[in-house]
């Protein structure tokens, strides 16, 4: 061709934080270029805090939360924000409760103290209880419908321990016997400052942003930080009965958490094995034995502790081959790493960074997760640095003293596969 | 915001959208080609198509179309409709002219038989990945019910006898036929350099051959939308829920009421905030209640999905069309047209931030009517809707009455809900 098109310069990036004197952390970042502004308001009560039988009580809370605060009903609520064109979303992972918004960057001041309102006022109210419940309840029916989330689900129970890998959005029988009372004493005990991260980007004012953030939360002063109890994990090897014509296989083994340098190390190696369409599962399992429609690893974090997971879905005569195919690829990893591989990965992943930057909603989400996980916002700069550092050697050496071992198997379908004893002891 | 175009000798056209300080580039081939375009014969070919434009060129192998793509850290994949088959990658500025390339290369596939026999397992195992999951082919059945002998009954990825007789010969007079060059749009979005791109389309397809193209199978005269009611059961015991789908006739995507029939379906039936959110899901009963309107060439729809407990979902269908009668009856409130509005006001918006979302709202309009609206433009078509339009669609297609409804779970099949089977 003998063209070229020339390299942009580097991505400017404006990045603010503060903290409250109450211990909210505000985040902010700057995004040149947008009409929108996204916001999500994490708050420290997550599904870990659940406690025993009580699996689901994080989500009954969070769906509470939004049936009525201040002097809003639940449909005033619904009906502010959307008035307002905002798009709004509630979810509970485990470790938060998270409302969230994108919208127009001048709706920003109708829809901020209400979310101050879901956050500090929620009313718990006992008209809406009934409903609030039936609605969980439905949406864990639905799940019962979705074999693949059924399959990653009960991944997490086996790999992480307990209460770490329990479902985040509850279980039937626990949810049936949770009453609103212990909503309201989950809500006053983990709803609090302390543990909250606010993160706004997209066309922001940063200094107007913390002096309204100053104004609807400086005075919030509740709650002290809840200790969580880890237990023990579960099984190695687990079938899961279900009437369906495809096999679900989830496989799952340790990895190092977002907030350890060798993070990277772990998420490369686990993109060369199954992140891309030119990753070894994708070419082998799909692409040349046509095993299946989808296959992949990833890696996946909590805070302490993390998991290198591999997911496949195919039809029960060929779901043993695809099993032992991506076993024998897993075991391979170690040793076989070639550089055009990881140059692959590194291109993807610098590529992925940078296009973060057009959605105000995915750089919301990503600041909050880097100050969960480590504390502070890492420069998408320092991001690429770090990636530019990754080599063969160190990502060899990383699996040479972490080679996929102890794997967590989930089957899920007509008929239990055969896994190698070996393999998850 | 700026629009080019440009239209090569072989009839191929290049569009592109380009905003000033975008970071990323998107580029598309916007095919011409769905299941309305396919015979009994040819069920599932586009689709099928689809996987084997990723299986290689008669110098390109796959597994170097997949390394290339990753090496380029392109974001790259592929999606067939009813209408249009979609090939699409997202990249940094500076890969623009490698993108652009190989996904032009990949639209003159080989179509090896090798490739072709594995690549129709990955096809069945998709058709049983969808056919384990919600709603359990109810959708499928409930297009073809409504749709009848118009070509958009057709599902698109065809059924598992339909793809097992398939042959490679076939899918390459089908590819010669729809891969024509004056069938094509190549569209670009974001960061584009606009000679480049056009540079690029002559030297990779600058070659294709031109061709007559074969009109497109329209409305048979004897197609109307349907003026009776139909109800259809899938029996799956095994299934925990109850889905239904329910389709009703809708203004096409030539008529300009369409833009109102999305402001009427989000007052209706949007996933959060509408009438059926807060008649059903508010309340626990359903765990989904929606409403959304689809819009083809020639037809158009309004499209109902209801999840619930099998043993409500006869009352709550019931209750739904109560809704939707109450709508054509008393209209709906200034206060909803509002709210509507500027809830697709926001989503504009949002999507029009991403190049690679907005990829796709310029390049299906290209490729199906040949007009491009800025941002700004959908903007202002969102503002002037009023409640005269919103009152036009419910007189000319009320969502009461007449359509095609599919349940599929373990409703008992032998318990026909009369109350709902007006038609037998």
């Amino acid at each position: 061709m003998g063209q070229s098109i020339q390299r942009r310069q580097p991505v400017k990036q404006t990045i603010f934080s503060t903290t409250l004197n109450n211990g909210i952390v505000l985040l902010g970042e700057e995004l040149p270029g947008l009409e929108s502004v996204a916001i999500a308001f994490h708050t420290p009560a997550g599904a870990v805090h659940d406690g025993p039988g009580r699996c689901g009580l994080a989500t009954l809370s969070g769906e509470m939360m939004l049936r009525g605060a201040g002097d809003r009903s639940s449909r005033q609520i619904v009906d502010s924000l959307e008035g307002a064109g905002v798009q709004w979303a509630q979810s509970v992972s485990m470790s938060h409760a998270s409302f969230a918004g994108a919208m127009v960057a001048r709706q920003l001041p109708i829809a901020l103290p209400i979310y101050a309102d879901i956050l500090r006022r929620p009313l718990l109210p006992d008209d809406q209880w009934e409903p609030a419940r039936q609605m969980v309840l439905q949406n864990l029916a639905g799940t019962e419908d979705d074999p693949a989330h059924r399959a990653m689900s009960a991944l997490r129970q086996l790999h992480y321990p307990s209460p770490w890998g329990m479902p985040s959005e509850g279980i039937t029988a626990e949810v049936e016997g949770i009453g609103l009372e212990d909503v309201r004493a989950f809500v006053s005990a983990n709803v609090r400052p302390r543990g909250t991260i606010i993160a706004i980007a997209g066309r922001i004012h940063w200094d107007a942003f913390v002096q309204s953030m100053e104004h609807l939360f400086g005075d919030w002063n509740a709650g002290a930080t809840q200790p969580v109890v880890t237990g023990q994990r579960g099984p190695h090897v687990r079938h899961v009965q279900h009437d369906s014509q495809q096999t679900h296989i989830a496989l799952a083994w340790p990895a190092p958490p977002y907030r350890s340098d060798e993070s990277y190390e772990a998420t490369a190696a686990l993109a060369v094995l199954g992140g891309g369409s030119s990753s070894r599962l994708f070419s082998e399992v799909r692409e040349r034995r046509g095993l299946c429609y989808s296959v992949s690893a990833g890696y996946h974090t909590l805070r302490d502790c993390a998991a290198a997971v591999c997911y496949s879905g195919t039809s029960a005569a060929r779901a043993q081959e695809t099993l032992d195919v991506m076993l024998t690829e897993i075991r391979r990893l170690p040793g076989t790493l070639e550089q055009a591989e990881l140059d692959r990965v590194k291109a993807r992943a610098k590529s992925a960074l940078v296009m973060q930057q057009e959605s105000s909603a995915a750089r919301a989400g990503g600041i909050a997760r880097q100050w969960y996980h480590l504390g502070k916002v890492r420069s998408l700069a320092e991001e690429l640095a770090r990636y530019d550092r990754l080599s063969v050697a160190s990502i060899e050496a990383w699996l040479a003293n972490h080679p996929p071992q102890e794997l967590s198997v989930v089957s899920l379908g007509r008929e239990p596969l055969e896994v190698p004893h070996e393999i998850s002891a | 915001m700026k629009f080019l175009r440009e239209r090569l000798d072989n009839g191929l056209e290049v569009i592109a959208e380009i905003t000033d300080g975008a970071l990323s580039t998107s580029i598309g081939f916007f095919v011409k080609a769905g299941a309305r375009d396919e015979t009994d014969s040819l069920w599932g070919a586009s689709h099928f198509l689809e996987h084997m434009v990723f299986k290689g060129t008669a110098d390109i192998s796959a597994d170097e179309i997949n390394r290339r793509f990753d090496w380029m850290g392109a974001s790259a994949n592929a999606f067939t409709s009813e209408e249009d088959t979609v090939y699409h990658a997202a990249v940094l500025p500076e890969q623009q002219l490698e993108a652009t390339a190989l996904l032009a290369r990949m639209m003159r596939p080989a179509l090896r038989e090798s490739d072709f026999a594995t690549e129709k397992l990955v096809i069945l195992e998709e058709i049983r990945m969808y056919d384990d999951q919600p709603p359990f082919g109810a959708d499928d059945r409930c297009r073809a019910s409504f749709f009848g002998r118009h070509p958009l009954a057709r599902s698109v990825l065809g059924t598992v006898e339909s793809i097992e007789a398939l042959t490679a010969d076939a899918m390459r007079d089908y590819h010669r036929q729809r891969y024509a060059p004056g069938n094509i749009v190549l569209a670009a979005t974001g960061a584009v350099d606009f000679a480049a791109l056009v540079d690029s389309a002559r030297t990779w397809c600058g070659a294709w051959e031109p061709q007559a193209t074969q009109p497109r199978q329209t409305m048979p005269v004897a197609w109307a939308p349907r003026a009776d009611s139909t109800l259809e059961h899938i029996t799956r015991a095994s299934a925990t829920l109850e889905y239904a789908v329910r389709m009703t006739a809708g203004p096409a995507g030539h008529d300009e009421d369409r833009f109102a029939a999305k402001l009427l379906a989000a007052v209706l039936g949007d996933d959060s905030g509408s009438r059926l959110y807060w008649a059903l899901v508010d309340s626990g009963e359903a765990e989904q209640a929606s409403c959304h309107h689809h819009d083809y060439l020639d037809a158009g729809m309004f499209a109902t999905q209801l999840s619930c407990d099998a043993g409500d979902v006869v009352e709550l269908l019931e209750r739904i069309e109560e809704v939707y009668r109450q709508a054509t009856a008393e209209g709906i409130s200034p206060a909803e047209l509002e709210q509507a509005r500027n809830k697709l006001a926001g989503r504009v918006v949002l999507v029009g931030e991403r190049p690679r979302h907005r990829l796709f709202s310029v390049g299906l309009e290209w490729a199906r009517a040949g007009t491009y609206r800025s941002v700004a433009e959908d903007l202002q078509i969102v503002e002037n809707l009023g409640m005269d339009d919103v009152r036009r669609v419910l007189d000319c297609w009320p969502l009461h009455g007449s359509g095609s409804t599919v349940l599929a779970g373990p409703y008992p099949a032998e318990a026909s809900p009369e109350s709902l089977d007006e038609s037998q």
